[in-house]
């Protein structure tokens, strides 16, 4: 077990906690409860972490938060192995394993670093440029090499196990603050007492941002903190990155869970946040910039402000012999921190003239080189020493452990700009600047270019305000703010800062980084710009600068800049690279929310479900609901023809609840139903039903299926189980948008009414026994006859309407019934040999009649195309009328409904045969759209879609399925190949 | 993602809506003929600006609305009743 | 034993829809005030017989105490009269009733309305989806009843008990029409 060394003081995080065992790379080393994994790593003195994705160069820590590029790892839990995870926000728990990425056979000897020697060889774009020839080898051999020897992580199936661990919260809130700094904080204290609902989000496991960095902050921050707590509405969401804006006050924002409420919540991991909100506040604060100098990339190169937070969260100090290269004041604070813990930088080197910081510096005995700049690195694995050219051109060399630099702050932007705000150039502090429309929120403190802690939470006061006096009016806002800021009084004030002086890029021999992670230089910014590649976008591109995981969040400017000097235009002008949603990267687990498995969709259930279940039902989904395909373990052809034989010989009984019901009332109720059916439904008399189809407006059928007029101004109507919803919607949409002068009710009454189908030539002697108060001979109720009965003792209804060709009954009572019903009939039944049939046997039984379903109702069939011409009334508006009638509808090759049998009945047919002529085996004249063994026909039947099919009747086609390798020769019939005259129907 | 101002319900967000299409046309009578119809079910102006949209809020009310939006901001101007007349702005496509 | 934290019961209830023809509803809600008062469009009301909903404009939720032989409909259409249609949904809808502080923290899992006691406060009602299904919703004294179509019932109980679970819901026997009825 390795020591600490580097735990030099007390950090504000890891202070009395308990010390955790890990392990990385397999060795185990100590940290404390509070410690990220790479803060505990840089206590154990580690610096190498990690190797770069294209060129395996060595690399350590350079941030000491979500921005970091480098420090990623792969780690190992119970349920596989995650990878990418940022060393830098991961916390450190018991037991936690890690792994360096991209490196064989170890993190110290990584064979593919010789990729690194011929990096000259390998610009950006090579491998598109040089793997051009044989096409054949890029997808099997140069994209698989290339691919095994890039990259980062390891993905490993981990997804089953993770899955489980999310979930989604809906939130709404007055006002959303992003970042918790000093900006966040003291506008949430504004708002909070204005009375209005703020929801704080804080990527940190701390609120405070540059807070916790400076020690005389710590009051105001406590003070401001409970001072949250006690408002009501006011909530504080810690680890909780806001990931997008997606308008209308909509944000994204993913919650890592702390340990305590993940134990609470079965193991819960994290919480993907939908927000909305009626203004944003973006406190969001600026990153720390690189600065491009060969050797950039060395472990041990840091940026000084992660330098300052490992020493203040976690009592770490990243070295022993730190040099500075900085241009500008707040840098040295991590100075100044370090000397306090008995650490003395080496020497500094200040790109500005002069400083007041620099001054400071010197007065604690520090060789600080103004004007100057840092032009090499020696180490390759860690630094050793840096090179630094002094401003009169003299060469110095400072032995070092770590080199802290900072090339000055740019503003987190990246909501901001996906909200739509335009960036402007600050020349005082070098970097692009958001602002956003008033109705949509305001930026506060560092976010739009504000620094200094005093300033910030000035910033944020005004801006929590200055909101809500947009929402609570502007006296309730002024009480606020007062009450607020008599609690600040005595705050420190900002140190006096020199201003900073950009410097983006040092040129020398060796290659220095703008995008670390992606492996990117400052020559190959150049290179883009020497192809024709201008514009930051196009740069971003060809190079893949800010395009890998941290979106260059450290060195995005950086190529901007290198972009600029080679055009030769000011920096303003080519802008920086619009950072997209996600600004981290998210685990899809936590975007599938509790949304996965059994909760994936939802599941419709019959009333008669768990009856299917217990009589052995395989079920099939349709739509979102479960419908019993069979009542067999399996389907096979056996049990389904088996069902089907006793409809045809006997009788059956089949669940048809999941057909869609539409009551329909009203004094227009019929002249609705004219509207929106094809055929004619006002002189449909009380008492009967009628099949219907309804077309779109461009023609085509759109539904079938049966409507029954119950009274004079009572109709219902029947959809096809998979467009009930759709049927729905369309009546609804044409009721208010084109029959807005007619008085029509339509509600859903799919779920209240449970229907069963009794089919089969012993129906009517079934239905005898248990139907009340209706005589059942043809006479008293015929074909197509419908009304209410009294069934088994409850009320309900009856229609005589077939779907299987036979004697049949639909009947229905409302759903509590149905399982009471349903086993009333099946008793009565018993003697007649009822059995239960399930979907492949009704699917059997209707392509045998020739009745449609989805597969020939598939929205490119027109009514004449299926035989429904004659259905169409020549008379009066309705949907899809004028439309139906296009010239190209009657074309004579149309794809018409035909039924089809093989020549030789013992061959079978497949659905999607595609149909040919002999002499034309490849040119499809149709194909087959269902088919299914016969019961009372020999062999198998199908229908099919077939050019001129009607008129191809009598004659024999071939039936090819390539897939299959199948031939065969195919007779085409009428599609009504069972009891075409219906005499069982009316029987 | 929209939220979309229910004038019955109140806000909500987009998924709880279905888009039936523009709602700056109007059926043509079918004498109007196949010209008319062909015009109406097939021709769009597809505008970059302002487009009055036909939106059914079937998770809520089930009432049929109509939205004013604009298809480059997605900025939701008006929202109507089916029946009531839309405040065009000049600039809004036929 | 203790009541549990949050508790999730089915409301055993006749279900009716009233609806209202074209221009009647006034008529309608005067009407019906004589036995009952109809709520305006987005809240709950209640009588001693049972609750109604306004979710969609024109249109009432009534939910009562289950009758034998399902005579609610006819009863309330010669109540109301014809200007409107009443419509039995007893058993096309499923009624739950969730109680316990942790309720709403508990919807905000699956449900995208905006559930802050200041905002969906007592005696609102509105229809919308939760968990994906459609449901709809009215805050009562005691905590909130929920509507769902019959076949997604299972579905949304299978779901509020998995959400719940680490809030300590249980199930919980039957609560009766008349034990919600009062004022909210």
């Amino acid at each position: 077990m390795s020591a600490a060394p580097g735990r030099v003081v007390a950090g504000l995080l890891t202070a009395g906690g308990r010390a955790v065992t890990f392990r990385f790379d397999g060795r185990i080393f100590q940290g404390l409860e509070g410690d990220t994994l790479a803060s505990a790593l840089l206590a154990s003195g580690e610096r190498l972490i990690g190797r770069s994705f294209k060129y395996h160069r060595p690399r350590g820590i350079i941030t000491a938060g979500p921005e970091e590029p480098c420090a990623l790892v792969d780690v190992m839990t119970a349920s596989g192995r995650e990878p990418n995870q940022l060393a830098t926000t991961l916390l450190l728990h018991e037991g936690l394993e890690a792994v360096s990425q991209n490196r064989w056979p170890s993190l110290a000897f990584d064979i593919r670093a010789a990729l690194d020697r011929l990096s000259r060889f390998l610009p950006a774009g090579f491998y598109y440029k040089t793997f051009m020839s044989p096409g054949w080898a890029w997808e099997r051999l140069y994209e698989p090499l290339i691919r095994r020897a890039a990259g980062l992580g390891v993905l490993a199936p981990v997804v089953g196990a993770h899955a489980e661990a999310a979930e989604t919260l809906h939130e709404h809130t007055d006002v959303l603050i992003v970042g918790a700094g000093a900006a966040g904080l003291a506008a949430a204290a504004v708002l909070g007492a204005s009375g209005l609902r703020v929801l704080l989000a804080e990527q940190d496991a701390a609120l405070g941002g540059g807070t916790l960095l400076d020690a005389r902050w710590q009051a105001w921050r406590e003070r401001r903190r409970a001072g949250l707590v006690r408002v009501p509405g006011v909530r504080c969401l810690e680890r909780t990155t806001v990931l997008g804006a997606y308008g209308h006050g909509v944000f994204a924002a993913l919650e890592v869970l702390g340990a305590a409420e993940r134990a609470a919540f079965g193991g819960l991991r994290e919480r993907l946040h939908v927000i909305r909100a009626q203004r944003v506040l973006l406190a969001t604060g600026a990153i720390e910039r690189l600065i491009a100098f060969p050797g950039n990339d060395v472990p041990g190169v840091m940026l000084a402000g992660a330098a300052l937070a490992y020493l203040r969260r976690y009592g770490v100090a990243v070295g022993r012999r730190p040099v500075f290269f900085i241009n500008n004041d707040e840098a040295y604070e991590a100075l100044f921190a370090l000397a306090a813990a008995g650490i003395t930088a080496a020497g500094v080197a200040d790109v500005r003239p002069a400083s007041h910081a620099a001054q400071r510096a010197r007065e604690l005995g520090v060789d600080v080189l103004c004007g100057a700049r840092v032009t090499a690195v020696r180490g390759r694995g860690a630094l050793r020493a840096v090179q630094v050219v002094t401003g009169e051109g003299g060469q110095r060399e400072f032995a070092a452990d770590c080199l802290l630099i900072s090339g000055g702050f740019t503003p987190a932007a990246a909501l901001a700009t996906q909200l739509g705000s335009p960036l402007a150039w600050q020349e005082s502090i070098a970097a692009f600047v958001p602002e956003l429309a008033g109705a949509v929120g305001r930026v506060a403190g560092a976010a739009r270019g504000v620094f200094g802690l005093a300033a910030a939470a000035r910033e944020g006061a005004l801006a929590g305000q200055a909101i809500a006096a947009e929402l609570r009016g502007r006296e309730v806002a002024a009480a606020a703010a007062a009450a607020a800021e008599a609690e600040d009084a005595g705050l420190p004030a900002d140190a006096m800062a020199t201003p900073m002086s950009p410097l983006w890029e040092v040129s020398g021999r060796g290659r220095a980084f703008v995008d670390l992670q992606n492996d990117v230089t400052s020559a190959d910014v150049r290179l883009a710009h020497r192809e024709g590649y201008e514009h930051v976008e196009h740069m971003k591109r060809f190079t893949t600068h800010t395009m890998a995981t941290d979106q260059g969040r450290i060195g995005g400017l950086l190529g901007s800049a290198v972009l600029a000097e080679a055009r030769g235009v000011p920096l303003s002008e080519v802008g920086q690279v619009k950072a997209r949603p996600y600004v981290q990267p998210v685990p899809f687990a936590a975007l599938a929310g509790g949304e996965v498995r059994e909760h994936y969709k939802p599941k419709r259930r019959v009333a008669l479900h768990d009856w299917h279940e217990r009589a052995g039902a395989t079920f099939v989904p349709t739509g979102l609901w479960l419908r019993p395909l069979v009542y067999a373990r399996a389907s096979s052809w056996e049990a389904v023809l088996g069902e089907a034989r006793s409809v045809r010989r006997a009788v059956g009984i089949t669940d048809v609840s999941t057909l869609g019901k539409i009551d329909v009332r009203g004094k227009d109720a019929a002249r609705f139903l004219d509207f929106v059916y094809a055929n004619t439904f006002s002189s449909l008399p009380i008492g009967r039903a009628r099949y219907g189809i309804m077309l779109r407006e461009d023609g085509m059928v759109f539904d079938d299926g049966t409507t029954s007029r119950l009274g004079p101004e009572h109709f219902l109507v029947t959809t096809t189980t998979a467009n009930s919803t759709a049927v729905l919607e369309h009546l609804e949409f044409q009721l208010q948008a084109n029959c807005r002068e007619l008085d029509v009710l339509l509600t859903d009454v799919c779920d209240q009414w449970a229907q069963f189908a009794v089919a089969g030539p012993r129906a009517r002697a079934v239905l005898s026994a248990v139907v009340g108060g209706r005589e059942l001979s043809n006479a008293a109720f015929p074909f197509m006859a419908a009304g209410e009965a009294t069934i088994a003792g409850v009320a309900g209804r009856l229609f005589r309407i077939s779907f299987s060709g036979e004697l049949a009954y639909e009947l229905a009572v409302p759903a509590s019934e149905a399982e009471r019903i349903w086993l009333a009939v099946l008793e009565a039944g018993t003697p007649c040999g009822i059995s239960p049939y399930g979907l492949d046997a009704l699917n059997t039984l209707r392509i045998e009649k020739g009745h449609v379903t989805g597969a020939e109702l598939n929205g490119n069939t027109s009514a004449a195309d299926l035989g429904f011409a004659r259905m169409l009334k020549p008379q009066g508006d309705f949907v899809g009328r004028v439309l139906s009638q296009r010239p190209a509808l009657e074309a004579a090759d149309r794809l018409q409904l035909v039924g089809v049998r093989p020549a030789v009945r013992t061959r079978r047919l497949r659905n999607g045969m595609q149909l040919v002529a002999p002499e034309a085996p490849t040119a499809s004249l149709g194909y087959i759209t269902s088919s299914t063994p016969s019961v009372e026909l020999e062999g198998w039947v199908g229908l099919a879609l077939l050019a001129g099919g009607r008129a191809r009747i009598g004659t024999r086609l071939t039936g090819t399925s390539p897939l299959h390798d199948e031939r065969l020769e195919v007779e085409i019939v009428s599609p009504h190949m069972l009891d075409p005259e219906n005499t069982r129907v009316r029987a | 993602m929209l939220r979309i101002h229910c004038p019955w319900c109140g806000t909500r967000d987009e998924s709880e809506f279905r888009y039936r299409g523009d709602a700056g046309r109007v059926r043509p009578a079918h004498e109007a003929g196949l010209a008319s119809f062909s015009a109406h079910v097939y021709e769009r102006a597809n505008p970059r600006g302002w487009h009055l949209e036909w939106w059914l809020h079937v998770a809520g009310c089930r009432q049929l609305l109509k939205v004013l939006r604009h298809t480059q901001s997605h900025e939701i101007r008006w929202v109507g009743r089916a029946e009531e007349p839309a405040p065009l702005p000049e600039d809004c496509a036929p | 034993m203790s009541a549990p934290d949050l508790a999730l019961a089915a409301l055993p209830a006749d279900i009716l829809e009233v609806a209202a023809f074209g221009g009647a509803a006034p008529k309608l809600v005067r009407r019906g005030a004589e036995a009952w008062a109809l709520p305006p469009l987005g809240r709950v009301s209640a009588a001693p017989a049972g609750l109604a909903l306004a979710v969609r404009p024109e249109r009432w939720l009534i939910v009562l105490a289950p009758q034998a032989g399902g005579t609610s409909a006819a009863r309330w259409q010669g109540l109301l009269g014809t200007s409107c249609a009443v419509v039995e949904l007893s058993a096309g809808l499923a009624a739950f009733f969730l109680a316990g502080a942790p309720a709403r923290e508990v919807l905000k899992r699956g449900c995208r309305l905006d559930l802050d006691p200041g905002v969906f406060a007592q005696g609102s009602a509105a229809a919308t989806q939760m968990a994906q299904v459609a449901v709809t919703l009215a805050a009562l004294p005691g905590g909130l009843l929920l509507l769902t179509p019959a076949s997604t019932a299972r579905h949304l109980r299978e779901w509020l008990m998995q959400v719940g679970r680490a809030f300590g819901i249980a199930s919980v026997s039957d609560v009766t029409v008349a034990a919600l009825s009062g004022e909210p």
